[in-house]
């Protein structure tokens, strides 16, 4: 289990490493390096999705690793609750950013292996603190630059706790 | 079979996502449907049925799929796009319906509106509504040459843009008068509107009555279905999880 530790309260996660195991085995690297530690949530659309995890609290992007290829059809559906890669228009671009589904987002599925159609791999669960994550969703937002859809109050990732479970991965 | 009622898609080239959710909303959704009512603002403006741009013209042909597939289509006027007419409705099998309109279902009735005739506080743009609603004013409107009409539109997206009209915290919410007045007149159970973007169930008379509002798209899409065991306010995402700037 990886916990989140938010300024707004924890998110535990278990990752699945079955289903989507290089993504599961990307996140935990950068967890494991402390990427998380000091980004923010900072695209949050309530009835879609709350996105983080690239960004600092002053809307810079941090350097991430190399991309990864994308896992969408690994038969997992974006529904509430699950953790999933954003990425850009490109299917095999993701690296760091990732988000927690708040509503059932069927569009965000596999459906073919076309740039329109790959989807958005989902690679864990929430599996405490989905409180913490309905409150995020509900947040007032507002455009910063060219970023809409951010949290006036500052919402961020302050640690990263993983269970000694995860320590053979 | 349902009713789907929809409101202020605001259609515009600068946002081809939300045209793009509308398609597959056709497909998806409105083609299973009985019939769907769009109360209102489907384009962010409208200059005149003889619009030549592509967005225009696609817009109509799937409506005409849709309506000639079986779907009956209603459309109401809303306030950025009531030069809406005639040779609109003949493209696209659609019928025209009054700024009041009460559809029977199921024992209830719904009465439609756009909503910007129950914003009875906002008196400024009440004296806009009254002058936009003149047949002189929207002749002469219509009748302008082809090219300053396009430029009245782009001007007025780009304002429209800049200060956040269509935001819910520009437009003012309806008068609860107005609404019990308007619900009152035509005896109806559940009024339907868009117009103030604050999507939302309120229950009216201790839940006699209801009161529903649209949402407008933008990162998500609304829809209200109405069928034999009730009716339903649906949402889905428009936009996608973008990584990077």
């Amino acid at each position: 289990m990886i916990t989140l530790c938010t300024t707004m309260g924890d998110i535990s996660i278990e990752l699945d490493f079955d289903a989507a195991p290089i993504t599961a085995q990307n996140f935990l690297q950068y967890a494991r390096d402390d990427f998380y530690v000091g980004t923010i949530f900072h695209r949050v659309i309530d009835g879609f999705m709350v996105q983080g995890g690239g960004m600092d609290i002053d809307m810079v992007e941090k350097d991430t690793r190399e991309t990864i290829i994308n896992e969408a059809d690994n038969g997992r559906e974006n529904v509430p609750g699950t953790l999933a890669m954003a990425r850009t228009s490109e299917p095999d671009s993701a690296s760091s950013q990732f988000f927690i589904n708040v509503a059932e987002n069927g569009f965000l599925n596999h459906s073919s292996k076309t740039p329109q159609g790959w989807g958005y791999a989902v690679f864990g669960d929430v599996v405490e603190g989905m409180d913490v994550v309905e409150n995020i969703k509900s947040v007032t937002t507002a455009t910063e630059g060219y970023h809409r859809d951010v949290p006036v109050e500052i919402i961020e990732i302050t640690a990263i706790q993983i269970s000694e479970d995860y320590d053979h991965l | 079979m349902s009713l789907l009622f929809i409101s202020d898609l605001h259609l515009a080239p600068e946002r081809p996502q939300v045209t793009e959710a509308f398609y597959q909303f056709i497909d998806s959704h409105a083609r299973d449907a009985r019939a769907l009512y769009i109360l209102g603002d489907l384009f962010e403006v409208w200059i005149g049925d003889d619009d030549p741009s592509d967005m225009a013209d696609e817009v109509q042909r799937r409506l005409a799929e849709l309506s000639a597939s079986g779907t009956q289509l209603f459309i109401q006027h809303g306030n950025r796009d009531f030069l809406l007419n005639r040779q609109f409705m003949r493209r696209t099998g659609a019928t025209l319906l009054p700024d009041r309109h009460v559809v029977k279902d199921h024992g209830r009735r719904l009465l439609l509106m756009h909503g910007d005739q129950l914003c009875t506080d906002d008196r400024d743009y009440q004296r806009f509504r009254r002058k936009a609603r003149n047949p002189i004013y929207r002749w002469v409107l219509a009748h302008l040459p082809l090219a300053r009409r396009q430029r009245i539109a782009t001007e007025w997206r780009r304002k429209s843009r800049q200060e956040n009209r269509n935001k819910p915290s520009a437009i003012m919410d309806v008068n609860q008068a107005a609404v019990r007045r308007v619900m009152h007149d035509e005896q109806a159970t559940v009024l339907i509107h868009g117009h103030t973007h604050r999507p939302a169930r309120h229950a009216l008379d201790d839940g006699q009555k209801e009161r529903i509002v649209l949402g407008d798209w933008e990162r998500l899409g609304w829809c209200l279905r109405s069928e034999q065991q009730g009716l339903e306010l649906l949402s889905f995402a428009i936009a996608t999880p973008a990584a990077g700037v």
